[in-house]
């Protein structure tokens, strides 16, 4: 089958028959189980850890803690220096660990772990005049937290709001799990990571051991959403130490629970937006104020105002981002970060523009496409929004939205919004490997993460386009840091840096073979992108796109439904219809959640999340996603990478809550401006 | 720990009378998740799989149905939909397709959770809880007595629930539930409606709004003295509104993460109208559910 036919995943038979094995299900011979005992506080330190009952429990190996636990080469990055000190810096933080015979000994001794603790009182609530804020040094993944250019205007209209957004907490369907096998002085770790190369340096640094002395496996992964990413999550580390300290293989499986405190959330953001713009809508000053959280254990400045030094023209611009350190888990990665809550933020306000306008939301959008970039000053790779815009208004039906509040069917006022989505497309420099195998047929390898999305099939087609065979004839290795070095699976950059490298090892293989004369098992060709990456044009690259969404609020209960989204999208070459369809689906899902049900709720007095499992954290289920489209439109683009790919992963859900908030909007005449909106917010809005 | 399986409904009594700690397990879902977050060591578990009459309902002379405690939701609903049709609406808003497959009534009973779903039709259509010890034999608790407190019943610690009894609707019957997503919720609020027109009477049940599932008294009188039974005219706007009104009244709610006291009054007031509503319009248009 050719590029971008919606070939079934190859691996999905094993999956569906359960011969796939996740990081938590291998199995080797003398395994035991760790279990981790988490921090009571927020804030203090350790006074002491009195394992004597947790000990005399038969089936108990070993008990670590700080001070008898085997000690890291690395402890710059205080989360991952696990063990290795007395300090608190967040409730849920590990303080010790159980090794046992089995997983259910160790529960029961790590409830007989006594640890008491000298308490500092905690300070784990964001509030948008926190007395701490200060600006940090740069933002993720590593920009300027301040930017401004261009003098200040009378504007004839302007808009000047707060927007507020929640913690959320990822939830992949894989809670993380570990397997740490050291035999002799070489460490493997069966990992749930999207990077097996990426964790096996940071691993290595971390544990003051040369790269080749460790190996992270990780075939199969249910999901990831940006937890599974780089720094490694303490519980790696964990597994690590343990395995070390016991002399036996150990597993290590995170909770669901624990996935709350451990494994990262992304930070509530206070967003404050100011637009200057002519009465026809043209923006003349456009500002974008962040603040958000870092924990004391690590910084991470989620670069939430870096969409609006791109996405619009105007004549004058700032962006700051301030962050208030407090006593909590620390805040990540999550699907889009930055451009998630940053794009619900603008794109909340281009609405709240449109407005006070009296301009089609979509009509304003398009007066304000910039020739270049604004951020860089480069030209765009390419820059469809205007056409995804446009045919998605048209698909949807956009012509028929009311007048905000003046739509009623039954019980329900109803309303339509847009919103605009964008996602930068990078790639990084990745090695492959293409073989003819024994059996003539061919084999690929690279260091790639399929946590999910189906990278593995893509990669397939790729090799298999290239070396015009068909897929049947091609085995794509990925998962193990061993094999040929990939990037992690991140920034949906994954299948772009990827997918070059394997494009260039089966192009030179088939070259090989053309000059050989045959497919002599054997022969083969190893690629390395990152001459090619380094020597790229100047190019601003980024996808873009279109959500548009319906909602139906009750007018007694508040309840909101909705029937309908619809995101149109250009994103590159779309590589497998099936997988790419799934992707952003997926992500307006993501949002759907963002918009309408999911909160990480801090509990004040205890300083961790509260509502930490499915049953009290909601993410949408099937009944609330009722008809979500997306389409695409056919974009290769030539100045991305050679394959003409954008990456599909996150674009999915940015806008998608924006595009919700707008359509309650119009439904009900009132704007609310914190997430989620929920019917206790909305009950009192209503006519 | 010890599993106990008994394989007829004398010998779980039996092992229940020797082993009042033992926690009975019928469909496990409730009871699994306490048991994997650690929440009790129960000394014995006493799985009631075995007994099948409890999985089992039948017809009894006095007209009602007896429901065996264990007969899972997908049954009620597949089953005894149209005789209880309150309680299978309420019973297809439970969990998932596997939930309903495993749940059951006497689990939701027994574990007496005051946003337990079944609660509300149980106590809108009258229905009797019939448990049984091995030292005192059968009682009936009205379900109006059986809820004592959050997460508590008038169970004993030797008894167990055999089954629930209710008489097939004789009139229209409603189930409304408020969650933050359309599946998989705990209800933020809910309510059961039931007519009894031969005695021109209402039965309610308030659900996630109090410590306990109860009924809302005050309002069923209001409803049942102003509906027009005889003469069948339409239901008065402001008679719904009243009611709704003091349905909210009878309920003692507080705030929770699943949401505030002031939304649950409110939207028990919109349920309660809304299901009064729905269900005298069935009633104008023939009354249709009696006796399917
Ligand atoms: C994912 C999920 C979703 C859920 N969604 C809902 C929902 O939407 N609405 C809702 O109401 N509930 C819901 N529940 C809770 C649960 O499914 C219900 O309470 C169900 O009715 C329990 O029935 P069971 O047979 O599984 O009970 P079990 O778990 O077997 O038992 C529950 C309790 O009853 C006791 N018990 C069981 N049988 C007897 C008996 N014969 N005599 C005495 N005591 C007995 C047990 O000891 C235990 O205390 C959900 C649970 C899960 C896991």
């Amino acid at each position: 089958m050719e590029l971008g036919a919606p070939l079934d995943r190859v691996e999905g038979w094993d999956k569906v028959a359960g011969r796939a094995r996740y990081s938590g299900e291998q199995r080797v011979a003398g395994v035991c189980h760790a279990v981790a005992v988490q921090a009571e506080i927020a804030h203090g330190e350790v006074l002491a850890v009195d394992a004597t009952a947790a000990r005399a429990v038969p089936g108990v190996i070993d008990v670590l803690a700080y001070g008898d636990a085997p000690a890291l080469a690395d402890t710059s990055d205080f989360e991952l220096a696990v063990l290795q000190s007395p300090r608190v810096a967040y409730r849920g933080q590990i303080v010790a660990a159980v090794v046992a015979e089995t997983l259910e000994i160790a529960r029961h001794a790590q409830r007989l772990v006594r640890v008491t603790y000298d308490e500092l009182g905690h300070d784990v609530e964001l509030t948008p005049d926190h007395p701490g804020l200060y600006r940090p040094e740069k933002i993720s993944p590593d920009d300027p937290p301040d930017t401004g250019e261009g003098e200040e205007t009378p504007a004839e209209v302007s808009v000047d709001v707060t927007y507020e957004t929640p913690a959320f907490h990822n939830n992949p369907m894989e809670p993380h799990a570990t397997l740490a096998v050291w035999e002799g002085d070489h460490l493997t770790l069966y990992d749930s990571t999207q990077g097996a190369a990426a964790q096996r340096d940071a691993l290595a640094a971390l544990l003051g051991m040369p790269a080749e002395r460790v190996r992270v496996v990780a075939h199969h992964v249910g999901g990831g959403f940006g937890s599974k990413g780089v720094p490694p999550r303490p519980n790696s580390v964990l597994a690590a130490l343990c395995a070390r300290r016991v002399g036996r293989p150990v597993k290590l499986a995170v909770t669901r629970q624990q996935m709350f405190s451990i494994t990262g959330y992304r930070t509530p953001t206070f967003q404050r937006m100011r637009i200057g713009a002519s009465k026809d809508g043209r923006i003349a000053d456009i500002e974008h104020h962040v603040i958000e959280q870092t924990s004391t254990a690590r910084e991470f400045a989620e670069q939430s105002g870096v969409v609006t030094r791109m996405m619009y023209a105007a004549r004058a611009r700032r962006t700051t981002h301030r962050l208030a350190r407090l006593d909590v888990p620390v805040n990540s990665w999550m699907r889009a970060p930055g451009e998630c809550p940053g794009m619900y933020a603008l794109e909340s306000a281009m609405d709240e523009l449109a407005e006070a306008c009296g301009i089609d939301p979509v009509e304003l959008r398009i007066r304000n496409e910039p020739e270049r970039d604004p951020d860089s000053g480069n030209p765009f790779s390419s820059r469809r929004l205007v056409e995804c815009l446009r045919l998605g208004a048209e698909r949807f039906g956009w012509s028929s939205r009311p007048e905000p509040g003046t739509r009623r069917e039954g019980r329900h006022l109803v309303g339509m919004g847009v919103a605009a989505a964008t996602y930068p497309a990078a790639a990084r420099p990745a090695q492959a490997l293409a073989r003819v195998a024994d059996d003539g047929s061919f084999t690929v390898s690279i260091a790639a993460a399929d946590i999910g999305t189906g990278a593995r099939t893509a990669l397939t087609q790729i090799a298999a386009d290239a070396l015009g065979v068909p897929v049947a004839r091609v085995r794509v290795e990925i998962g193990d840091s061993a094999l040929p070095y990939g990037p992690l699976a991140g920034g949906s950059m994954g299948n772009a840096s990827w997918g070059w490298a394997v494009l260039r090892a089966c192009e030179g293989l088939r070259d090989g073979i053309a000059r050989y004369g045959g497919a002599e098992p054997g022969l083969e060709c190893r690629a390395d992108t990152s001459g090619e990456i380094k020597n790229q044009e100047a190019y601003a690259r980024h996808s873009f796109g279109a959500q548009f969404a319906e909602v139906r609020v009750d007018v007694d209960s508040g309840e909101i439904r909705v029937p309908r989204m619809l995101g149109v999208f250009a994103a590159g070459r779309v590589m497998n219809a099936r997988l790419a369809r799934s992707q952003f689906v997926g992500g307006m899902v993501m949002g759907l959640g963002m918009a309408l049900t999911e909160e990480s709720r801090m509990d004040r007095e205890f300083g961790d999340y509260l509502n930490h499992d499915l049953a009290q954290y909601h993410v949408p289920v099937n009944a609330d996603v009722l008809g979500i489209d997306a389409i695409w439109l056919d974009d290769p683009d030539p100045h991305a990478n050679p394959l003409g790919g954008k990456g599909i992963g996150e674009i999915g859900i940015v806008g998608a809550a924006a595009a919700i908030g707008n359509a309650v909007h119009n439904a009900t005449g009132h704007r609310f401006r914190r997430l989620p909106i929920s019917p206790p917010s909305v009950i009192p809005h209503l006519p | 720990m010890e599993f106990l399986r008994p394989t007829s409904w004398g010998e779980a009594l039996a092992a229940k009378a020797d082993a009042p700690g033992a926690v009975p397990i019928a469909g496990g879902t409730d009871v699994m998740v306490e048991l994997n977050f650690d929440k009790h060591r129960p000394e014995a578990l006493l799985d009631l799989n075995r007994v099948g009459e409890l999985a089992t309902w039948s017809e009894e002379e006095d007209g009602r149905l007896r429901v065996g405690a264990a007969v899972p939701y997908a049954r009620i609903i597949g089953e005894l939909g149209g005789r209880l049709p309150g309680l299978a609406m309420a019973a297809r808003t439970v969990g998932s397709p596997q939930i309903r497959n495993r749940g059951t009534v006497g689990g939701n009973l027994g574990a007496a959770s005051p946003a337990g779903d079944s609660h509300p039709p149980l106590l809108a259509a009258d229905a009797e809880i019939e448990v049984e010890s091995a030292a005192r034999g059968t009682r009936m608790i009205p379900a109006g007595e059986f809820y004592t407190g959050v997460k508590r019943s008038a169970l004993a610690p030797d008894e167990l629930i055999r089954a629930f009894h209710v008489r097939p609707a004789e009139g229209p019957q409603q189930f409304s539930k408020i969650g933050t997503r359309n599946a998989m919720v705990i209800a933020v609020c809910s309510f059961g409606l039931a007519l009894h027109p031969s005695d021109q009477r209402i039965g309610t049940g308030i659900g996630s709004a109090a410590p306990t599932p109860r009924r809302a008294f005050e309002a069923e009188e209001y409803a049942a003295g102003e509906l027009d039974w005889a003469g069948r005219s339409p239901l008065d706007e402001r008679v719904a509104r009243r009611f709704g009104e003091l349905a909210a009244r009878a309920a003692a709610p507080i705030d929770d993460v699943r949401g505030t006291a002031e939304y649950r009054l409110h939207a028990l007031s919109v349920m309660a109208r809304r299901t009064l509503t729905w269900a005298w319009k069935d009633y104008l248009n023939g009354g249709a559910t009696a006796c399917a």
